[in-house]
């Protein structure tokens, strides 16, 4: 059985001779544990990859992304980073006045993705594949106008809030239809919606402003016969009923946010949990024995015939002794 | 007039805020009366419902500048009485971590509890946060971090703070601390979350 056909059992609860893994890395892990990595690498082989995006016309940033420094987006933001191998921050908005909405450019060059090199790598592996990061609505909102402006704008939104959101939209709409087009398994979206105890809106809020956009890009996934995987961080309860009746496959969310028995008492067998294991604390701090109880509880609160990958993130201040605990607790279930 | 004032500001009407406030001063009511019965009272209900998640961070954050609003109207009376802020707080994000959106939330309920904060700001070294204690008398020292690999600078500002022969509590948080890395690094309490730390850092001055 290839990976690919591993992963696909597990999303639709077919009972998989194993559980499918994943790890995810952050440039800090590359430059401070590169051999470590490459046995992790070796001895545990990822079943899901993501696919190079390349681009016909040049994206226009600047800087690098996970370096000290000044980092551009596609968009215009401006990340200010100090340090290595970590996302920075935005500290000046780019929108300071909504009435110059208009003036926020759509980076327009993500719609010139090399397909063929995209089918090319599907089908050169044998793993699932999923596509780059699409809609980002929320978080992208945030980079244009800085998190402080953004939630009080959205205390009682202007119209051109509205109006560039859909904007936004439109965008990630098209190149989430762009990539659906080509061979990749699963169609990836993210935004961070929860803080460590709560959402960070409130869900009503949530349901009124952002579900609907969420939908537009499962409906999307779905029509052309792909998966819909995103990624949320924070404690996001409150709103896991909504992805799960829009159709979510799978979600990769801070588990040890939240309660996580209960979270298998009400979601397990509706929708995949692809990871985690706890990197606040177990992943940096933890001990073998704390790592291999999480695991554990994961697996008894969500495997039902599948609907588990085993997912773990090697990012900053993770120790790589703990990354190899968590796969070997995986493999020992 | 006070419950108003409370109303108003738990709906994060700065300009209605404004109004009442000078309408209760014109009305004789007394500064003290205003501030802690009108603004910081409705600042703590504020805490109550967002604690229960019956309220999120953009109405926190309006409410906030409804307040901020309301205490500048205040501030002269404040000043011409020689009413005193309930304690000192020094606040800032620890050396390395740029991160502030959760300290900026604890800092505006922290003044909206009535304190007066002195915000260092981001990625602030350990020797900082001993001088702006010492330069302004600060009743606590508030600490936040992020990330798991910024939040082991915490422990080398407690230890700057005792060096410095200052006896004040020291308060963390932020996403990855725990009270249990609290007592590890020998901090004297431990928030998690805006509201709580309003809590925490009354009953860490025994207010």
């Amino acid at each position: 059985m290839t990976s690919r056909e591993l992963v696909r059992q597990s999303l639709e609860f077919f009972a998989p001779p194993r559980i499918p893994r994943q790890l995810w890395l952050l440039p800090w892990a590359e430059d401070h544990y590169p051999e470590e990595l490459a046995r992790i690498r070796k001895k545990f082989p990822d079943d899901i990859l993501n696919a190079p995006a390349s681009y016909r016309q040049p994206l226009p940033t600047s800087g690098e992304e996970y370096s000290p420094g000044i980092y551009v987006d596609e968009w215009g933001c401006v990340f200010e980073n100090r340090q290595k191998g970590a996302m920075g921050e935005v500290k000046e908005p780019l929108l300071r006045d909504w009435r110059d909405w208009e003036a926020v450019r759509i980076p327009r060059e993500r719609l010139s993705l090399d397909e063929d090199s995209v089918n090319d790598f599907c089908r050169a592996h044998e793993e699932f594949v999923l596509s780059r990061v699409l809609g980002r609505p929320f978080e992208q909102l945030q980079f244009i106008r800085r998190p402080d402006n953004l939630y009080l704008d959205l205390a009682a939104p202007f119209p051109e809030f509205f109006r560039l959101l859909r904007r936004m939209h439109d965008f990630y709409c098209e190149e989430t239809e762009l990539w659906a087009g080509t061979e990749v398994d699963g169609l990836v979206f993210m935004d961070d919606w929860g803080s460590q105890h709560s959402l960070l809106i409130s869900p009503d809020l949530w349901r009124k402003v952002f579900k609907p956009l969420y939908r537009d890009y499962i409906d999307i996934a779905h029509r052309h016969g792909k998966y819909a995987f995103m990624h949320s961080d924070g404690q996001i309860e409150a709103i896991l009923p909504d992805l799960i009746e829009l159709g979510l496959d799978a979600l990769n969310s801070q588990l040890f946010c939240m309660d996580i028995e209960e979270l298998g008492r009400r979601f397990r067998g509706r929708l995949t949990f692809w990871g985690e294991i706890d990197r606040q604390y177990l992943l940096s701090r933890g001990t073998r024995e704390e790592i291999r109880e999480a695991v554990r509880r994961v697996r008894d609160a969500f495997f039902s015939h599948g609907g588990v990958i085993a997912q773990c993130e090697f990012g900053p201040g993770a120790r790589p002794e703990n990354i190899v605990a968590v796969f070997e607790a995986w493999e020992a279930t | 007039m006070l419950n108003e004032i409370q109303e108003a500001l738990l709906k994060g009407k700065k300009t209605e805020v404004e109004t009442l406030v000078d309408q209760a001063l014109s009305s004789g009511l007394p500064t003290a009366r205003i501030l802690n019965e009108g603004l910081i009272a409705g600042m703590e209900k504020l805490g109550i419902l967002f604690k229960n998640n019956e309220v999120f961070i953009p109405e926190v954050l309006v409410a906030a500048r409804a307040m901020n609003a309301g205490l500048a109207k205040l501030e002269p009376y404040l000043v011409k009485e020689g009413i005193q802020p309930k304690g000192v707080v020094v606040i800032g994000t620890v050396k390395g971590d740029l991160h502030d959106i959760g300290k900026n939330l604890v800092a505006m309920m922290l003044r909206g509890a009535g304190y007066k904060i002195v915000d260092l700001g981001i990625d602030v070294p350990a020797e900082k946060f001993a001088a702006a204690a010492k330069e302004h008398q600060a009743s606590i020292v508030g600490l936040s971090a992020l990330l798991t690999t910024t939040m082991i600078q915490m422990k080398g500002v407690v230890e700057a703070i005792r060096a410095a022969g200052l006896r004040i509590p020291v308060v963390i948080g932020g996403a990855p601390v725990t009270r249990e890395y609290a007592v590890e690094i020998k901090a004297d309490g431990y928030a998690p979350d805006a509201a709580s730390a309003v809590e925490e850092v009354g009953k860490l001055l025994g207010l």
